[in-house]
């Protein structure tokens, strides 16, 4: 089933043409990368999805109201004066859910030590697995990620990625964009292109590969230092 | 309902860890007392009247006669000058920082959220009335009153400080906005008090009509009671009328 899909959107800013006639579809379950360079147009497709903008031509669905949504954008909006508890505490109180719901939130991001200190104390680090425990709290059907793992220590990106993945398995469909091209091939389903406002390619990372007569995977230094460390999240 | 109470309680928190706004609060009503039990209208009046040669005896003669009642004093320039700015940085920086954008997302309706950042203020601001009340050593019926008009007062600046709020861009511009206009709030029924024209002139704004139900307490002047209020509810009617324009207009849009 699909969650998320454009079709022929275009998006504007004054002169500067954002979107030019992108079309795709995510589907249920999947993990969904959407890579380009900075400015390639990838936040504004997150906030046309998330009904954050409006498109110029074309149509955006998302088969989900936004209280089913889970958001990760570049700018946190992270209560700074409050802990990292009380901070979910907000939206656990909007959400109506269980103090223990958000208490599991902040073990499966590495934060339960970290409860009760201020969100200004906490490292950048430390502040997106936080925001990325907001995200999740409600359950969300589909998870939106813009950069999730932009300016991470490998073995926090690396517990990220587990992260989402375990969140994919539960059923979630995860929109998640990136500028690392080896993040979006360890980790997505399927993944766009997106070069200048304009969809390049699209399709499975192997199928991608293939097509362009590449090699799919290779040890990185990634993963060596995880293999080295031995390191999960924490 | 939910979502009114989950934005209190951030709120409330929130100003809690924030010195800078908290000590607005307690500022005012801590000068007060202060100047009340420690200074007094009449050691104040020694030492001005000392400067009198230099400027002209009548001038103090008639500065002695209007001299203000302290405590109300101060809750009129709290009620005008502090709550303004508080607002309109809460909201702006709300924005600024995307937090709001993250409270919408998740289902909270700007209404809801203004709601919730207005009653914090409204309830703080209650607290300070009351420190007021107390230093002031009000009881019974003049009680009622001073809370009357203090908590019309704070409402009006909460309304005055959410359009602000939701006009700025960011909390720098939203603090340029409000100072001037919670400067002329707060520090006009203090001018008032020495100049007729200047306290003709203010006679339409609420933060004066809180001096002038002050002196009906303090002092027992003539002004019925029914046309201060009167004014300062079309104050606040005026305002939320400006309110509902910006808000229309402008929305609480963060992107």
């Amino acid at each position: 089933m699909i969650s998320a899909s454009m079709k022929n959107v275009s998006k504007s800013f004054g002169a500067n043409h954002v979107l030019k006639d992108v079309s795709f579809e995510t589907h249920n379950g999947e993990i969904f990368g959407m890579l380009g360079p900075s400015g390639a147009g990838k936040t504004t497709i997150i906030n046309i999805l998330t009904k954050q903008l409006e498109v110029d031509s074309g149509e955006a669905y998302t088969s989900v109201g936004s209280n089913e949504i889970g958001l990760m954008l570049e700018h946190d909006g992270l209560f700074n004066r409050l802990s990292c508890l009380d901070n979910l505490i907000v939206f656990e109180d909007i959400y109506g859910i269980p103090r223990s719901r958000t208490l599991e939130a902040l073990e499966k991001v590495g934060l339960t030590d970290a409860k009760k200190t201020v969100v200004e104390k906490l490292s950048k680090g430390m502040r997106q697995r936080l925001v990325l425990a907001r995200a999740v709290l409600h359950a969300p059907k589909v998870l939106f990620l813009d950069e999730p793992t932009s300016a991470l220590d490998p073995m926090t990106a690396r517990g990220i990625h587990e992260l989402i993945r375990e969140l994919r398995d539960a059923g979630s469909t995860v929109f998640l964009t990136t500028h690392n091209m080896e993040e979006a091939t360890h980790l997505c389903d399927r993944v766009v292109l997106l070069h200048k406002g304009t969809i390049i390619e699209q399709g499975a990372p192997e199928e991608i590969c293939q097509r362009h007569n590449s090699v799919k995977t290779m040890m990185d230094l990634e993963s060596v230092f995880v293999k080295l460390t031995g390191g999960g999240l924490e | 309902m939910r979502a009114v109470k989950a934005v209190f309680k951030k709120q409330f928190k929130s100003s809690v860890q924030n010195p800078e706004m908290l000590i607005q609060f307690l500022i005012f009503p801590f000068m007060a007392f202060m100047m009340t039990r420690f200074v007094g209208t009449d050691a104040m009046m020694d030492d001005i009247l000392y400067f009198a040669p230099y400027i002209g005896q009548d001038f103090f003669d008639a500065m002695a006669a209007n001299m203000p009642n302290l405590v109300t004093m101060m809750a009129g320039m709290f009620a005008g000058m502090a709550l303004i700015p508080a607002v309109a940085g809460i909201i702006a920086e709300d924005k600024e920082k995307t937090s709001l954008r993250f409270l919408i997302m998740a289902g909270v309706k700007p209404s809801a959220y203004l709601v919730g950042v207005g009653s914090v203020i409204l309830f703080v601001s209650a607290l300070t009335s009351l420190a007021f009340a107390f230093v002031g050593e009000f009881r019974g019926m003049d009680f009622a009153i001073f809370m009357g008009a203090m908590l019309s007062g704070v409402t009006a600046s909460i309304v005055l400080g959410a359009a602000i709020g939701i006009i700025s861009k960011g909390q720098q511009s939203a603090t340029a906005l409000a100072m001037p206009i919670a400067m002329v709030l707060g520090f006009g029924p203090m001018m008032a008090q020495f100049n007729d024209n200047v306290a003709r002139a203010l006679n339409i704004f609420y933060s004066q009509q809180i001096n002038i139900i002050a002196d009906y307490i303090t002092i027992g002047t003539d002004t019925p009671l029914w046309q201060s209020f009167a004014i300062m509810w079309a104050n606040i009617l005026v305002l939320a009328i400006l309110f509902a324009i910006v808000y229309a207009k402008k929305g609480l849009t963060t992107s």
